[in-house]
């Protein structure tokens, strides 16, 4: 059983200005949370920290039972699946299978093994037609669900994206919020498509320049109109329409 | 098509090509790596009068072209930048070096013109054997090569990453410079005020998306270890290819083949 502990985390890029400030939340397995806020308010920053990719923070960050840091760098990036938010960052290998079997061949995992999970997650995000394409020439919502697709492939306990919802058609992101919703573990979504975080997460954390504003239930928060505007934020489009 | 998008597409063809399944593309990536190495070592330890005896050398580009259904004309396309700079070392050979030491007919061949030949035809044959290496090899393959062969696993990575870079580097200029031709329309080329801010939005650009490619590659389990798709066990192909080669490469290096033929024609 893995949860994420995060304990009052604190950070700033190069100069003095911090980005996050007493960042505070515990996530439970299975648990979905949305990770809601203004263009800038932090959320991309705290998901990076989450997976290591900056460790001059203060404060801590527990993953099941292990503190990240430096020697436990290994062995928490295991356990979790990140999704970039730029997806010309995320794919280096020359064609989209490769990159898929990227994580799983490096975790040792036998080439059938290997093979049945590059299959299960090109067929889960309905890319198989483009197996063998290189990354140079992929669409832009080709493009997230391949580097959706070289994540699911680590089947890892713990998944952070970045705005996986941009770039997709409706059907695409219709069937993203299925496959979403049927992974097991714990998933953290950072998301200005509110409608997204409302099919696929039922906790909703605000966050509003690098400070948690609200924690709680998603429905509760997604329908508080004067909460999301005094945050730089407007209600979902679904409930525009059913008013 | 511009020149940036078309340094794009051949270096994404070479990449391609490097993928295909044809017979060279199959021998072990270790034995390619060696016999390259081997041909480069040999072909520049000739000495530098030796033209003829270099000639014979020619043999391993050759046939490599032919049983790997490979163009020449399109290498010779691809190369065209590479090939004339190392054609320069050496050109002022004929300069110092006049002492006649051979003749063809009437005409005197001095000791300078001979060795900068010689020169120019060894760095054009270690030019090919290179690309014909890159070509019918994956990058991960030669990395991997590169790993068994026991280098530094820094190195090895590292020539991955600059590889990677390379084609991040191309990516990021077509975009800089697609963004500034959309928004200075009928302008010719890029004006010289904007090279500056331009050239340092470019690299920094491209730096951190080789570092975020990087991060990438690090959060999926990448320790500086290659793993191939098929496990390259060496075939008995492998091992005869290489033995036909490392033979043939020899005698050409230690044996005058080409005077010996020539007689023979001659007699
Ligand atoms: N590499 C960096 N160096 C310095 N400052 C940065 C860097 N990356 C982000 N920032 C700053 O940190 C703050 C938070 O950025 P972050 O990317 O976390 O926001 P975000 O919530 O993901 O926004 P968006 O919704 O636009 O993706 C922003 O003010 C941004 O300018
Ligand atoms: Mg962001």
């Amino acid at each position: 059983m893995t949860e994420i502990e995060v304990k009052n985390i604190s950070f700033s890029y190069e100069q003095k200005i911090p980005v996050l400030e007493n960042i505070a939340f515990c996530a439970g397995t299975g648990e979905a949370i949305g990770l809601i806020g203004a263009n800038g308010a932090g959320k991309s920053t705290l998901l990076k920290l989450l997976v290591g990719l900056d460790l001059g923070y203060t404060g801590e960050i527990r993953v099941g039972d292990v503190v990240l840091g430096k020697k436990t760098l290994a062995a928490v990036r295991k356990k979790i699946g990140y999704v970039f938010q730029d997806s010309d960052s995320q794919m280096f290998m020359t064609t989209v299978e490769e990159d898929i079997a990227f994580a799983p061949r490096n975790y040792g995992l036998s080439r059938e093994e290997t093979a049945l999970r590059v299959e299960r997650a090109l067929e889960q995000v309905h890319i198989k037609a483009l197996r063998d394409k290189s990354i140079y020439k992929l669409s832009g919502g080709e493009k997230k669900l391949a580097s959706i697709a070289t994540v699911l492939s680590m089947d890892p306990d713990i998944i952070l994206m970045d705005e996986p919802s941009v770039a997709l058609d409706p059907k695409n992101r219709r069937n993203l919020i299925r496959v979403i919703n049927e992974l097991k573990g714990i998933k953290i979504i950072a998301s200005h498509d509110l409608d997204f975080i409302w099919d696929t997460c039922e906790r909703t954390i605000l966050i509003h320049n690098g400070r948690i504003v609200c924690d709680g239930d998603t429905e509760m928060i997604l329908r508080d109109k004067e909460l999301l505007e005094a945050n730089g934020l407007e209600l979902p489009l679904s409930l525009y329409i059913r008013r | 098509m511009n020149k940036i998008d078309g340094a794009i597409s051949q270096f994404q063809s070479m990449d391609s090509m490097a993928k295909e399944d044809r017979w060279m593309n199959q021998i072990h990536p270790s034995i390619k790596l060696f016999l390259t190495v081997l041909f480069i070592g040999l072909t520049v330890s000739f000495p530098k009068y030796n033209l003829t005896g270099l000639f014979g050398m020619i043999l391993y580009p050759f046939v490599l072209f032919q049983i790997g259904e490979l163009s020449f004309r399109e290498s010779l396309y691809r190369l065209r930048v590479v090939l004339p700079i190392v054609c320069i070392v050496g050109i002022a050979n004929p300069f110092f070096d006049r002492a006649v030491v051979t003749r063809i007919g009437e005409i005197g061949v001095t000791g300078g013109v001979l060795s900068m030949l010689t020169l120019m035809l060894k760095a054009v044959l270690s030019v090919l054997a290179s690309y014909l290496l890159i070509v019918t090899t994956s990058i991960e393959k030669i990395c991997y090569a590169l790993q068994q062969a026991h280098f530094p696993q820094i190195l090895v990575t590292e020539v991955l990453l600059i590889y990677r870079y390379i084609s991040v580097l191309l990516a990021e200029t077509r975009r800089v410079t697609q963004a500034y031709h959309l928004r200075a329309p009928g302008q010719k080329g890029i004006a010289i005020g904007a090279w500056g801010p331009l050239v340092g939005q470019m690299l920094l650009r491209s730096m951190d998306r080789a570092e975020r490619l990087y991060q990438s590659m690090c959060l999926r389990g990448f320790d500086g270890t290659f793993h191939l798709k098929e496990k390259s066990h060496v075939r008995r192909t492998d091992i005869l290819y290489l033995l036909i080669w490392t033979a043939l490469l020899l005698i050409l290096r230690l044996f005058p083949v080409l005077e010996w033929v020539g007689r023979w024609f001659v007699r």
